[in-house]
């Protein structure tokens, strides 16, 4: 049992930046932007290579971070602000060549073949009867700090206050005096930062190739969509529920319900399980589990 | 070379097939579909199924067609109250359950080894007279969904869909069933993409999973986007204009003495570049929409 929480804490701590980041940018740019998923392997890849370049690992997950987060805000002025005048689905379409193209560079900077972080391999340990690696509890504590610390510059900051106005109402926002165009700045800033810090920490528990961001878009995407996208702790609630659904799907016996004694589903469907989900969302809660917001068609 | 260059056609207009169906999906219809290649996908698996079955070729046409229908209808209906961008995720999701139901469900489909030696198209001819058999067969094939397409869309269905396209509201107090129309858009335009697959499959006479991935529905955007999105000769430039280029990218490699990598790399690379650059500065594509009797600027 506590086995089972501890992997679906792990399978949601993959997730959860990289959704909290997919979310504040629509919350913002009012478009899903499939190119999340590639800032997130993006900066394991830089990490990655500086980590090589002999910086320790600190400084360089640091430098990566920070290299995304800007790159995500040039993207964001030069692409998708100009195709967003166009239609929301235009940048989108958008969104997705951009991670084409990052698929490209990281095809030819890095290779086929899956790469991991150089860290000292520990022998795993057991917490109540759970077992976990040091790397694995690196990365969930990083992660949680992460979610915290944005979550408390969300609620009690005046940026995070400015970037809530914006959201929920953008000429109201600028009528009361917000720049608004610095705060989306700054949330596309945020999110990059976050989505790459997601991604090292994924990296830090085991390797990453370069299809691995493509894998990601969609649980990332089902998570963000069941926390209602635009609400960034509804992401982290959807991450959970989207680790919880893949772990359950893969760890039950079906067994007893068909009258045979072991019956599991192939892992492949974890997945599967996620999309069903999403489109199951979709269909049910077109906004998200967690807004109430009136449904726009 | 004369071989290949007739290969290449044939594949061309296959895709065209293809670029034609998501064509008339998104650039009359206004229908973002991001699962493209689970229509195709009907096509190929059709005739797979008839194959490894022992069905024979018409059954097989009766399958694909099935499926198409199915498919097209499952779109249709989980679209019927999503804004568009939500259902591009939507159908994307749905295309990549599809490509994982059918890679591990191995008893029914082949599972990821696929259905090896489909039968090939014209049986009784050898070599190079079968290709040019194929070919001719092909070409003919794309002369008749380009005149039904444009038989469709001219007419006042095509007038509806347009209008569903850019005034939902509009359409729907005209008395259009807007619902209706996306569906039967789905179906139709099914029926055109998994045509493609039937004729794909026994042309290469191989189908597996991998050749559902969602990276091919991105190429297919790309075609109809670069091509002109809206106008039905438009697709098929595009198509025909990608899959040349990219055919001859392999010799550009070998030329010039460039690592494999790079096929991969370039293809994607100008994808998402093509993309890129044909929404910001030429929204329209290399064949604009015509409007009335008059081209958009």
């Amino acid at each position: 049992m506590v086995q089972f929480v501890v992997d679906v804490l792990m399978r949601a701590s993959d997730l959860v930046l990289i959704a909290v980041g997919m979310s504040a940018i629509y919350s913002l740019m009012k478009f899903p932007n499939i190119a999340v998923a590639q800032y997130a392997a993006s900066g394991a890849f830089i990490a990655l290579v500086l980590q090589k370049g002999g910086i320790p690992i600190v400084v360089a997950a640091i430098i990566a971070v920070l290299c995304v987060g800007i790159a995500a805000v040039a993207l964001n002025e030069l692409l998708f602000n100009r195709m967003l005048k166009i239609s929301s689905s235009t940048a989108m379409i958008g969104s997705l060549a951009v991670s084409m193209l990052a698929s490209a560079v990281f095809l030819l900077a890095i290779g086929p073949n899956p790469t991991r972080f150089s860290l000292p391999i520990t022998r795993p340990f057991r917490v109540l009867g759970a077992r976990m690696t040091e790397n694995q509890l690196t990365s969930l504590s990083i992660t949680t700090a992460a979610i915290l610390c944005f979550a408390l510059l969300l609620f009690r900051t005046d940026l995070g206050r400015c970037m809530r106005a914006t959201a929920t109402n953008r000429l109201l926002a600028e009528a009361t005096g917000i720049d608004t165009r610095r705060t989306r700045n700054a949330v596309v800033l945020i999110s990059g930062m976050l989505a790459a810090l997601g991604g090292i920490c994924l990296t830090l528990k085991g390797e990453i190739n370069i299809q691995t961001g493509l894998d990601l878009l969609l649980p990332v995407f089902s998570a963000a969509i069941l926390g209602g996208l635009g609400n960034p702790l509804g992401a982290a609630a959807g991450a959970i529920v989207i680790a919880l659904a893949e772990t359950l799907i893969t760890g039950i016996n079906f067994g007893p319900a068909f009258g045979r004694e072991l019956l599991f589903m192939p892992a492949a469907y974890a997945t599967a399980g996620s999309f069903v989900l999403l489109v199951v969302t979709l269909i049910w809660r077109p906004r998200g589990l967690f807004v109430s917001e009136v449904k726009r068609v | 070379m004369f071989d290949f260059l007739i290969h290449v056609t044939i594949l061309a207009c296959l895709y065209s097939l293809v670029a034609l169906s998501l064509n008339l999906q998104s650039g009359f219809g206004g229908l973002m579909n991001f699962g493209q290649i689970a229509l195709f996908g009907c096509g190929t698996y059709g005739a797979g199924i008839a194959y490894k079955y022992d069905l024979g070729f018409a059954s097989g046409i009766v399958i694909a067609a099935g499926f198409a229908v199915c498919v097209g209808w499952a779109f249709a209906a989980i679209g019927r109250n999503l804004q568009e961008d939500y259902w591009g995720m939507a159908t994307l999701a749905l295309a990549e359950v599809i490509r994982i139901i059918v890679n591990n469900e191995g008893w029914f489909t082949g599972g990821a080894q696929g259905i090896s030696a489909v039968s090939p198209l014209f049986p009784s001819l050898a070599g190079r007279m079968q290709q040019v058999a194929i070919l001719w067969s092909c070409v003919a094939f794309l002369a008749v969904a380009y005149f039904l397409c444009r038989w469709l869309t001219d007419g006042r269905y095509g007038l509806g869909l347009k209008v569903s396209r850019e005034e939902p509201q509009l359409a729907l107090s005209l008395g259009y069933d807007v619902a209706a129309l996306r569906r039967e858009c789905m179906i139709l335009s099914g029926l055109v993409a998994a045509s493609a697959g039937f004729v794909f499959a026994h042309y290469i006479s191989f189908v597996a999973p991998e050749q559902l991935v969602s990276s091919e529905t991105f190429l297919i955007w790309a075609m109809v986007i670069i091509g002109g999105i809206g106008n039905h000769r438009g697709a098929i430039v595009g198509a025909f204009l990608l899959q040349f280029i990219f055919s001859f990218i392999p010799f550009f490699k070998d030329l010039v003495g460039l690592p494999t990598e790079f096929v991969a790399a370039a293809r994607l690379a100008m994808i998402g570049g093509g993309l890129i650059a044909f929404m910001l500065w030429r929204q329209s594509g290399l064949v604009p929409e015509r409007i009335g009797g008059t081209k958009l600027a």
